[in-house]
């Protein structure tokens, strides 16, 4: 049989059926949709998480106070061995540092003439608008060694906002914890990141923060390193020099990529989960063919023996049956891509905020998958129409 | 055919016990496509049942490993922000310290039974050369019942001092394997940092809860806490209320009576553990309808599968149907066969779905003894529902074009092309 003929007989067997195409295709197609749509949102979840998240730089090491891992709370809790400004400033003196942010946070009240607002009150050095890439909007930020330790502070948006509406807050006078400050700065809008609001806060010098919450130690120093010097070199080399300044290894060092693996891994296993929770609908599907072409085969018994009685071997038999089930199915992964396009615009109506990302990758790999799928669920009604007896056959009906 | 008129001698008043016979020969005869159906149904019901089994599994085990305190207790935390999000607050610091003194008012307050302060720390704990850092909790006697924390050996840390710097501390059963390896640790005499503290309590093993390992804490009473980290600000303050119904006046009491200490101005942040479990509860519980709300997806491929096999089932007995009408069966008559048929399946597979999704629940519970997992009621009966309404839905179509057969064109088994 020649391959256009070939062509000709599983299209003309796909097409007569058409109703019952149709509805086999449509399982398929219903099962690739969710695929494709859950991995979609798995992608764009994914991709969300991990912006928020590198919008600080890649070049960062965070530097907590005490060695015992105590998930992320170490900063807040009391130690002994406190991480000073001057260790900052030690820091600071490294080859291959380019900025260096002390972090104190704490929450309170800030107030301006009747207006109150409780906030994040976040003690930082003058590097922190460009180390974590927050741009100042208006007036400006902190200056290195002028400003440590005067009461002096920087607006967020929200803040900003809530106490001054419309009106220019520079020079003006703000309390904070009850301490006169004067307002130098407003940074520009960040919006949220992980669900925590980074606009409701008001920056101060960390040296006013340690003073105002009667602290020695502060909670966390931020190491942006130069691109040239490697992510192991300047760990070392942090290590190094608070082991000197303190005596011991106290301190703990987490960088922006160790964050960024471990996130990435979760969310990895995660959007592989939720593709498989898609995976049972087109198992179900994948069942459809599979009873489908058995029936095929049934009916078409008395064709099958004519096609053997007339020299019809048997690999061309379970070639013809087969490459009818990845029709189907390939059909199926078309209509699915389409009903995806569907939802998708739906989607983009109705709920403009799911993040979803489509990769033109995964948009082949549904195609292929399909079938795949066509291929495996295709296999025994096949062979069953190839091991048929073409006398028997033939007699059937 | 030898089935047929068996069937047939009954068919015009064929009662719902004959019809039952009458679809259950139809299913045998047709055994490969019944066990494809029953296949395709049953894994959309046992995807169901276990996806929700396993969010509720989830949740549970979520909840109690945050559900420590008890409904009775108020949190109280320094600081105070106006954004109210989903998670329990981070405040951090706050301007005004919660002290001691703050916890001594709050635990004269008519309706709070006791209260807890609670400072923690990081610290060298160091016993004969072996050094260990590890958690330093500065608290008090009721901080122990408080937090569900049982002694395997020895005493609480004492009542008389309460608001007193005792030299006394109660250790996680970890850390005394491994600084006093064997030997008994009560009596002996522990550095904490600078400062000597002697060992009076043994805790039993717990494992982690609420992100600390308690199995390698140093517990202290508060005022010890206060002068080895030089800080006289509270990490938190606990509150247990005499009657649940009380909860939320005590709650006002708390924040109007520091806000009065704190010369006027409200910078704590007082919280229930209900509330601040509720968020963390709504998302699991969106999380466990949409899982199982895609497993549901494959229900829908599973009818319209049956709608397809009916299709043609319907196709291929149309001599047979056109007999039946010949003999008198009325169109209900016919759509009732065909609906019936459908139901079948989708009952069997549903109920055996249901069994075999129990099943393996019993196994996985039986497995992880640390999560119980087990499938709500209505889900149980939506997985059953939908599996059922959606089968008898799409196989509607099929047996109304069976019913509306004309039966002698059916009887002369004209193909369906030529009808039209």
């Amino acid at each position: 049989m020649r391959l256009a003929d070939g062509a000709h007989w599983v299209f003309s067997a796909v097409i007569s059926n058409r109703s019952r195409s149709l509805l086999t295709a449509l399982g398929i197609a219903i099962g690739i949709t969710s695929v494709s749509l859950l991995t979609a949102i798995g992608e764009g979840v994914q991709q969300y998480v991990l912006e928020s998240f590198s919008q600080f730089g890649a070049r960062i090491i965070a530097i907590h106070p005490g060695r015992k891992d105590t998930h992320g709370a170490g900063g807040l809790l009391s130690t002994i061995r406190p991480l000073t400004l001057q260790d900052a400033a030690a820091l600071r003196r490294l080859p291959g540092v380019e900025q260096i942010v002390p972090v104190v946070q704490g929450a309170g009240a800030v107030e301006y003439f009747k207006r109150q607002r409780s906030g994040v009150i976040l003690g930082v050095g003058a590097d922190m608008s460009e180390a974590w890439g927050f741009k100042v909007a208006l007036g400006s930020f902190f200056s290195a060694d002028l400003d440590q330790g005067r009461s002096v502070a920087v607006l967020g948006y929200t803040m900003r906002k809530e106490l001054f509406a419309e009106t220019n807050p520079l020079g003006q006078h703000i309390r904070i914890g009850g301490r006169r400050f004067r307002v130098i700065g407003a940074v520009e809008k960040k919006g949220q990141m992980l669900g925590i609001d980074m606009d409701d806060v008001v920056y101060i010098p960390a040296q006013s923060a340690l003073q105002m919450f009667n602290r020695e130690s502060l909670m966390e120093i931020d190491v942006v390193f130069a691109a040239n010097t490697s992510l192991k070199r300047m760990e070392e080399a942090i290590t190094t020099l608070l082991r000197q300044r303190h005596g011991r290894d106290d301190v703990s060092l987490t960088s922006q990529n160790d964050m960024l693996a471990s996130m990435e891994n979760i969310l990895s296993i995660l959007k592989m989960s939720v593709a498989a929770l898609g995976g049972i609908s087109l198992l179900v599907g994948a069942v459809g063919i599979l009873a489908i072409m058995s029936t095929t085969v049934r009916e078409r018994t008395s064709e099958i023996g004519l096609l053997r009685a007339i020299g019809a071997s048997k690999p061309l038999i379970l070639r013809l049956f087969l490459v009818e089930a990845v029709l189907l199915a390939m059909f199926g992964g078309v209509l699915g891509l389409l009903l995806l396009l569907l939802l998708q615009a739906i989607f983009s109506v109705l709920l403009p905020d799911l993040p979803m990302v489509f990769q033109p990758f995964f948009i082949v790999l549904a195609l292929l998958v399909s079938g795949l799928i066509g291929l495996l669920a295709g296999v025994v009604p096949a062979a069953q129409a190839a091991n048929l007896d073409p006398v028997e056959a033939l007699h059937e009906e | 055919m030898a089935n047929l008129e068996r069937s047939l001698t009954a068919s015009f008043m064929m009662a719902w016990a004959d019809t039952f016979i009458f679809v259950s020969q139809v299913l045998m005869r047709q055994r490969f496509r019944t066990v494809v159906l029953w296949v395709a149904i049953a894994i959309g019901v046992i995807a169901v049942n276990l996806l929700t089994a396993l969010g509720e599994g989830a949740k549970s085990y979520v909840l109690s490993e945050f559900n420590v305190l008890g409904r009775h207790t108020l949190i109280t935390l320094p600081g105070k922000k106006e954004t109210r999000g989903g998670m329990p607050p981070i405040t951090g610091e706050s301007p005004r310290a919660l002290t001691l003194k703050d916890a001594q008012a709050v635990s004269r307050l008519s309706g709070v039974k006791t209260v807890a302060p609670l400072v923690l720390g990081n610290i060298e704990v160091s016993y004969a050369g072996k050094i260990r850092e590890s958690l330093v909790m500065g608290s008090s006697r009721s901080f122990f019942a408080l937090r569900h924390l049982v002694l395997a050996r020895g005493q609480l840390l004492p009542e008389r001092g309460r608001f007193k710097g005792e030299a006394v501390a109660v250790i996680g059963s970890r850390l005394q394997d491994e600084l006093f390896a064997g030997k008994p640790a009560l009596g002996e005499w522990l550095r904490l940092g600078d400062s000597r503290f002697r060992v009076i309590g043994v805790l039993k093993t717990s494992g982690t809860r609420f992100g600390f390992d308690m199995d390698e804490v140093v517990i202290i009473p508060v005022v010890s806490a206060q002068s080895l980290f030089n800080a006289d600000g509270l990490f938190r303050l606990f509150a247990e209320v005499r009657h649940f119904s009380q909860l939320d006046a005590v709650k006002q009491q708390m924040v109007e009576l520091l806000k009065q200490r704190h010369e006027g101005e409200e910078d704590v942040t007082v919280i229930s553990q209900d509330a601040m479990l509720s968020s963390l509860q709504k998302i699991l519980d969106t999380l466990t309808y949409a899982v199982s709300g895609i497993a549901a997806v494959s229900m829908l491929v599973a009818a319209i599968l049956i709608m397809n096999m009916m299709i043609i089932t319907v196709s291929q007995r149309r001599k047979e149907i056109g007999l039946l009408k010949a003999l008198g069966a009325s169109s209900a008559l016919v759509r009732r066969l065909f609906l019936a048929e459908a139901g079948l399946i989708a009952a069997l597979a549903a109920l055996s779905g249901w069994m075999l999704s129990h099943l393996v629940l019993l196994l996985a519970n039986n497995y992880f003894s640390d999560i119980q997992f087990h499938s709500p009621w209505w889900a149980q009966a939506a997985s059953i529902a939908l599996a059922l309404g959606l089968s008898l839905l799409f196989a509607w179509l099929p047996a109304q074009r069976a019913s509306s057969l004309a039966p002698v064109q059916a009887l002369q088994g004209k193909t369906e092309q030529a009808q039209r």
